[in-house]
């Protein structure tokens, strides 16, 4: 999916729904009038995810069309958040506007990093959000269809209220500041519509309605994060001003926003100079970035605050703060502008020659990735440097040549110098220049120096270019080149950290570039200078074309035109004297142009591999304004501007507005109150209420109910920021408490498969006591609301029944038993009498049974199994006959008691199949979980998954079986009757979906030591041997048992799989994917939290549960005496010496010796003509274990004797 | 593109499970799911050429001994793997050899000898130089230590496989009517030290005798060559 139709969704529904519908629903364009709150100044060149306007910026024209390349440029306005897709290293940002959700290039230096510690979770909820719906795009509708997103941006407001002391309604600082209030009613009231939206979007999930109505409901969805994100932002806004003796508890972490108090944001002149730093790098390329043009004007009166928009801004805010006067209050923040030029300044100070982009914005969708990338790039770098070095270890280790081991050391030293161009590459770009990465790229350096002066040396003592090298001579190289390893994956790991921090960018240079060109020509010799080589190399890259240069950097936006003035009077702002820029009209008309011009496309490529972003004609509906958004919002902007100012000022209209603060929003206002598109127009009616409501006062009203519920629900603890989802919205990992509240979530019946996950297999990543522990825990925090505290604790009650019913293993878990007990009796008593008298019954109880569950249970959904049961008694309503005879039993009977042993040969093949089914189906259905887990089934000592073991003990002795009785006759005659028995009973075991039974024989049929039979299978009849083949097919190993696989999915049971599958499985899940997990960075470059894969256990437990699936006892009878007799032969295999493979393989030599010897004591001629037999006759050790000179004259004795009984 | 089976062997705990893993995952993945048809597939570069490995790791399987020949007919080229930190992990291998060798009929059918979990230097039980030993005995096979959990070497030993496989394939042409030692058996050096093939793989000629065990001194190798001369016969 292009990233450009993912940008319809965030941008508009118009096209994909109707013509008609204009600009994105509710592009609530909440400017964000007030001055930034007080940010942490950042010392650290980032990619930052958030950027925020500190200047307007209104480009002649959104469009610029040069040939076929059309690119969108986005006018922004001061206090505008966006959320940045990448950046283009000539300064320009691909971005989408939170407040319109509009999308296209703007200029950065007219931006200043947003972030704050308080706002930082939800900023991460809605990025997260913004890549979910992305991901919808692409087919994926499913993950939305689960809330966690939406849980993840309550956590978010939460946590920001939480930070911002501002939690709690009865909070001090909301009880004393009405704006705050109010702010924050309206935030709650954003964030209960998300909530409606996204329960709308569940529904029309759920109806499977037509794709434009999901999108719809996804850009609504969208939108309406943005809007809670920027309500967000402007309480952040006002509370920084508000309050400034809380300050200190911002860790603004710089001292400057005291000092510079008084100075006043002056963006321009700080561009200025970053400008010409970013335009260095990129000489030749004439982009340069707009300039803040007014820049100089508002240094030069910085005494007057009011004469600056910036000014403005912030008394039209400060205005509800009656109580301050402007010139203190609205300066509080004026940090802003050192914090805004230094971060940028430092970005494009660093190397940066291509696009850099936010780092999920390419990891979560595979179809935008790159080879070019840096962390790919680097991963490639890292492999082909640990393949190379690592043949050069595996060299030393054995004694070889020394031209080998020349072209081998030569490779890794260019493996290892191409690895250090990219680490080089990155470390350039970052500004910072991470020192750690700089020291670990030295070390490594100068490892590799040492390697190969250690080759050299080795060398020198040699004289000749063939002499072998033995391998405690490579001792000191293979010390060597180890630790280059190990400093290798240091300085890796280091790089990672450094591209995740400034975010991924792709290398200038095509694919081949650094791998082969760079270091093709160098010897191994010429180490000294890896870097001066590297630093050789980068300068090449500047002056190659820049891959996407966006459309503005060739074109630089001319100062801010004055014709909009013409084509639409615009009440003049009054702070026109100081050159502020006019709002930039035409804009509108020149989308729709662009509209038309790319009318005929119909799919976009990624943004990457365009010089500028293009957007689909979907993007812009004809009648709608939505190109520009500042004006397709304004009237949203209008909206909230006016209730803003309800809020703020108390007013009750418009007119209580200074008109000296009027500016450019004021202007906004007025113009958009003549426009005859609604934005809200294409929005459902309800919906448009809600919408509405959601607005500053008028939220108090209409939905005060909803509000309260979110209040409650805003008052929760929670821990759902720390839980991380899958792409198709799975849990795939999150902490212990963050999976207990998952587990009992008060608005949504758990997921039956997280559950059972839970239950299985807890103990791998906590303990019983500390899960207790955790429910307990949830239990407190929760409370006792009714609408929220009372389900979540009905829930954890629930988790423990649960667990104490059918998950309960004493061994493990009674350590844990005391605390429950003490819980139910206590608190849980207390709060849900019933609930508690009920549990501590349970526990009880539990004690009392040993093994076994209370109530038993299965991972999959009962339902499925117990359907399958119904379809097969249905079909096979009656357990069927034994076939077997009076005389059979009798005979079983005999040879029980000493009378003439039996032959498999004596009963019916079915009856044989389905009786050691039953034995077989005995031990499978008797597997419990936990003997799955942690490879338990392997341990050495004490395994406890004695059925598992039983179970493959069972398969190897039937094998046995099969070989032995086939072995035991004399005459191949008969041992070929005893083989098509086998090969009916295989037959007859898949009849029956024993698979495992049918494995082990046919294991033992195809094993070499009945294979080489050839005379037996000369007298097997071409059905039978084609019976035999199809059997093969069944269980053949190949292409991960495909065959098998595709026949046990969606079998019925009852059913014996080859458990093999599922150990194999089940091992290879647990080697092959961590234990943890780390949570997305913030970007706060603080250490990355891990939490539990949970991912890795619900596979886990989606393959117990498949093999649970068929744990379904035969509706057989059972024969006592045929077990009986059947039980003692594979005991007598059991305990016979002949269990041994190879004595079965003397066994089978002795009966049917090879050829070879006898015939041909000079065996060359032979050998070549026995090519391909089946049972090839040569057997090339003549002096191995197999003793087959000791057996040699048996085997003459026993052929002359067959050929005699012929 | 050619397409060879290979076999990872070898007792249970010794981290062939997590080599194969190593070896199948890429290195970024997020999520490995063992249950599909390709969960084992690979596409690898040896000297040039792409070669599709399927791999056959029976790992947690190792109690269904009977499993055990249907995996080796399967395979083309074998990883015996051991843990160095456990000497009878080590020991167990010559009897799956064994059986490789009798259930493919060829005592030179490609195998590599791994050490793994080298980052345990600490707790090695196994020295290098007795795993070489075994390697030599058997054949001369390669002998690797690697470290699944680092994924040092992890890739080499498939590589060094694969080569043998291939070389193999070739000669199986070049000597359908030659007696031993014909074209393609590589030249041996004095010694029993081979040098590299004129085809710069990275790996030398082997000696391809079977003389038992713990018979490796010059002497005994001479013997053993001559006697080979009499009855090595490749297929």
């Amino acid at each position: 999916m292009s990233a450009a139709s993912s940008i319809k969704l965030s941008r508009s529904p118009s096209i994909r729904s109707n013509a008609q519908i204009s600009p994105p629903p509710t592009p609530k364009r909440s400017r964000e009038l007030l001055p930034t709150p007080p940010l942490q100044p950042e010392k650290e060149p980032t990619f930052h995810n958030y950027l925020r306007a500190f200047h307007h910026f209104h480009p002649s024209s959104t469009v610029t069309s040069a040939g076929d390349e059309s690119s969108i440029t986005v006018p922004i306005n001061l206090g505008d958040v966006i959320l940045v897709h990448s950046v283009h290293p000539n300064g320009w940002a691909d971005g989408t506007l939170l407040a319109s959700g509009s999308r296209g290039w703007l200029p950065t230096n007219y931006c200043e990093p947003y972030d704050h510690p308080s706002i930082r979770a939800l900023l991460n909820a809605l990025t997260q959000l913004w890549d979910l719906v992305r991901s919808a795009e692409e087919e994926n509708v499913i993950s939305l269809s689960r809330p966690d997103y939406v849980r993840a941006m309550i956590a978010g407001v939460r946590i920001f209220l939480d930070k911002s002391n501002c939690l709690n309604r009865e909070s001090p600082l909301i009880q004393s500041d009405v704006a705050l209030r109010r702010l924050r009613k309206g935030l709650l009231g954003d964030l209960s519509s998300f909530v409606k939206i996204s329960k709308k979007l569940q529904t029309v999930l759920q109806r499977e309605c037509t794709n434009a109505e999901a999108s719809e409901v996804l850009d609504q969805l969208v939108l309406k994060g943005s809007k809670v994100v920027i309500r967000a932002v402007r309480f952040l806004d006002v509370r920084s001003q508000d309050v400034p003796i809380l300050q200190p508890e911002f860790d603004f972490g710089d001292l400057d926003l005291h000092q510079d108090g008084a100075r006043l944001p002056t963006p321009p002149i700080d561009s200025e100079t970053h400008l010409d730093r970013v335009e260095e790098p990129n000489g030749d390329t004439p982009g340069a970035l707009p300039q803040p043009y007014d820049g100089i004007a508002v240094v030069q009166q910085p005494l007057d605050p009011a004469a600056h928009p910036a000014g403005i801004d912030q008394q039209v805010l400060c205005s509800s703060a009656a109580s301050q006067s402007p010139s203190d209050a609205s300066f509080r923040p004026n940090n802003r502008p050192t914090s805004i030029s230094r971060p940028l300044s430092q970005v494009f100070s660093a190397k940066r020659s291509s696009v850099a982009h936010r780092l999920s914005y390419i990891s979560r969708t595979s179809t935008i990735r790159r080879q070019n990338l840096a962390s790919e790039r680097l991963g490639a770098a890292h492999d082909l440097f640990l393949g190379f070095i690592g043949s050069f270890i595996g060299l030393h280790l054995q004694s070889r040549s020394s031209t080998e081991l020349l072209s081998i050391t030569e490779q890794s030293v260019k493996a290892c110098r191409q690895l250090l161009l990219v680490v080089e590459e990155v470390w350039e770009r970052d500004g910072r220049r991470s020192p750690s990465l700089g020291l670990a790229r030295e070390f490594m350096h100068m490892k590799l120096i040492e390697l190969v002066q250690a080759t050299k040396d080795m060398f020198a003592q040699t004289t000749s270019g063939e002499e072998v090298f033995m391998p405690d001579q490579g001792k000191q190289l293979v010390t060597a080149a180890t630790s280059c390893v190990r400093a290798a994956g240091d300085c890796v790991a280091k790089t990672r950290a450094v591209i995740e921090r400034i975010g991924d960018f792709e290398f200038e240079r095509p694919g081949e570039g650094l791998s082969d060109a760079i270091f093709g020509a160098l010897s191994p010799d010429t180490t000294a200078g890896v870097q001066q080589c590297a630093v050789a190399e980068a300068p090449p890259l500047l002056e190659k074309p820049l891959p996407m240069p966006p459309q503005p950097k060739s074109r630089p936006p001319p100062p801010p035109p004055i014709q909009g003035l013409e084509s639409k009077p615009l009440p003049q702002p009054p702070a026109e004297s100081l050159s502020l820029e006019p709002i930039p009209q035409p804009s509108l008309v020149e989308s729709s142009e662009a509209v038309s011009s790319l009318g005929s496309r119909s799919s976009i490529p990624p943004l990457s591999q365009l010089p500028t972003p293009h957007f689909s004609p979907s993007e812009f509906s004809p009648d709608s304004t939505s190109a520009s958004p500042d004006l397709s919002s304004s009237k949203l902007f209008a909206k909230s501007a006016r209730s803003e100012s309800l809020n703020t000022s108390g007013g009750e209209t418009n007119s209580t507005y200074p008109s000296s603060i009027q500016g450019d929003a004021a202007s906004i206002i007025s113009q958009t109150s003549t426009r005859a598109t609604s934005p809200d127009r294409n929005v459902h009616q309800n919906e448009d209420g809600r919408m509405l409501s959601s607005f500053g006062s008028l939220s108090e009203i209409q939905s005060a109910a909803s509000d309260d519920l979110v209040e409650a629900q805003i008052l929760e603890t929670t821990y759902a920021h720390e839980l991380i989802y899958s792409k198709d919205g799975q849990i795939a990992g999150g902490s212990l408490p963050a999976l207990v509240e998952k587990l009992t979530t008060h608005d949504s019946t758990p997921d039956a498969m997280f559950v059972t996950t839970f239950y299985l297999t807890f103990r791998l990543f906590t303990n019983p006591m500390d899960f207790v522990h955790a429910l307990i825990d949830r239990f407190d925090y929760i409370g006792n609301s009714q609408d929220i505290g009372l389900p979540v604790r009905l829930r954890v009650y629930n988790v423990f029944k649960g667990w104490l019913e059918s998950h309960w293993q004493s061994e493990t878990d009674s350590a844990a038993l005391g605390v429950i007990i003490a819980f139910a009796t206590g608190k849980l008593h207390s709060a849900l009498p019933a609930a508690g008298r009920r549990l501590g019954g349970l526990a009880s109880k539990v004690t009392e049974v040993h093994a076994g569950a209370l109530v038993p249970r299965h991972v999959s959904s009962l339902g499925k199994t117990s359907t399958s049961v119904t379809v097969f008694s249905a079909v096979d309503n009656q357990i069927p006959n034994p076939i077997t005879s009076k005389t059979q039993l009798n005979a079983l009977r005999n040879s029980k008691n000493g009378g003439p042993p039996c032959s498999i040969l004596d009963f019916d093949p079915m009856e044989l199949a389905r009786q050691f089914t039953i034995i077989e189906s005995r031990i499978f259905c008797a597997i419990g979980p936990e003997e799955l887990l942690a490879s338990e089934w392997t341990k050495k000592q004490d395994s406890k998954a004695v059925n598992v073991r039983a179970m493959s003990t069972l398969s190897t002795d039937l094998a046995n079986l099969v070989a032995d009785t086939i072995l035991q006759p004399e005459e191949p005659k008969k041992r070929a009757v005893i083989l098509k028995q086998w090969v009916k009973i295989a037959q007859k075991c898949l009849d029956l979906n024993n698979y495992d039974s049918l494995m082990a024989i046919i294991c033992s049929l195809n094993s070499s030591m009945v294979l080489r039979l050839k005379r037996t299978w000369d007298l097997v009849s071409l059905k039978t041997k084609t019976r035999l083949e199809e059997l093969k097919t069944i269980v053949d190993v190949g292409r991960n048992y495909a065959v098998l696989r595709q026949r046990l999915q969606n079998h019925v049971a009852p059913c014996i799989p080859f458990v093999g599958i599922y150990l194999t499985d089940l091992t290879f899940v647990d080697v092959g994917n961590q234990t943890t997990r780390q949570l997305p960075s913030d970007g706060s470059g603080r250490a990355e939290t891990s939490v539990i894969n949970f991912d890795k256990h619900m596979k886990t437990a989606k393959i117990i549960g498949q093999l649970q699936r068929f744990q379904v006892p035969y509706r057989l009878a059972a024969v006592p005496e045929m077990q009986d007799w059947m039980e003692t032969q594979i005991q007598r295999v059991r305990n016979s010496d002949q269990s041994n493979v190879q004595s079965y393989y003397r066994r089978s030599l002795l009966l049917e010796p090879r050829e070879v010897p006898q015939v041909n004591p000079h065996p060359t001629a032979s050998k070549h003509s026995a090519t391909g037999s089946v049972s090839s006759t040569s057997m090339k050790e003549n002096k191995d274990k197999f003793d087959l000179f000791g057996s040699l004259h048996l085997n003459l004795s026993s052929s002359s004797k067959e050929k005699l009984s012929n | 593109m050619p397409e060879y089976n290979i076999v990872v062997l070898g007792s249970g705990g010794v981290g062939k499970s997590c080599l194969t893993a190593q070896f199948v995952q890429n290195v970024w993945i997020e999520s490995y799911d063992p249950t599909i048809e390709d969960s084992y597939r690979k596409t690898i570069d040896v000297d040039g050429r792409q070669v599709v490995l399927e791999i056959l790791d029976t790992a947690g399987t190792e109690q269904f001994t009977a499993m055990r020949e249907l995996y080796m007919k399967t395979g083309q080229g074998f990883l015996l793997v051991f843990s160095i930190t456990s000497l009878s992990s080590l020991a167990e291998l010559s009897d799956l050899r064994d059986q490789i060798i009798r259930i493919k009929d060829d005592p030179r059918v490609p195998i590599v000898l791994v050490g793994n979990k080298s980052d345990l230097e600490d707790e090695r039980a196994v020295s290098r130089t007795r795993a070489f030993q075994v390697s030599q005995n058997w054949g001369n096979a390669p002998y690797y230590e690697t470290s699944a959990r680092r994924r040092a070497n992890v890739d080499e030993v498939f590589r060094d496989l694969c080569r043998q496989i291939l070389r193999k394939d070739m000669e199986l042409n070049a000597t359908r009517y030659s007696g031993s030692g014909g074209p393609g058996y590589g030249l041996r050096a004095s010694g029993g030290r081979t040098v590299g093939g004129a085809n710069g793989m990275g790996r030398r000629q082997k000696d391809w005798y079977h003389d038992g065990y713990g018979n490796s001194s010059q002497g005994l190798r001479r013997r053993a060559h001559r006697k080979r001369d009499q009855r090595c016969t490749i297929l």
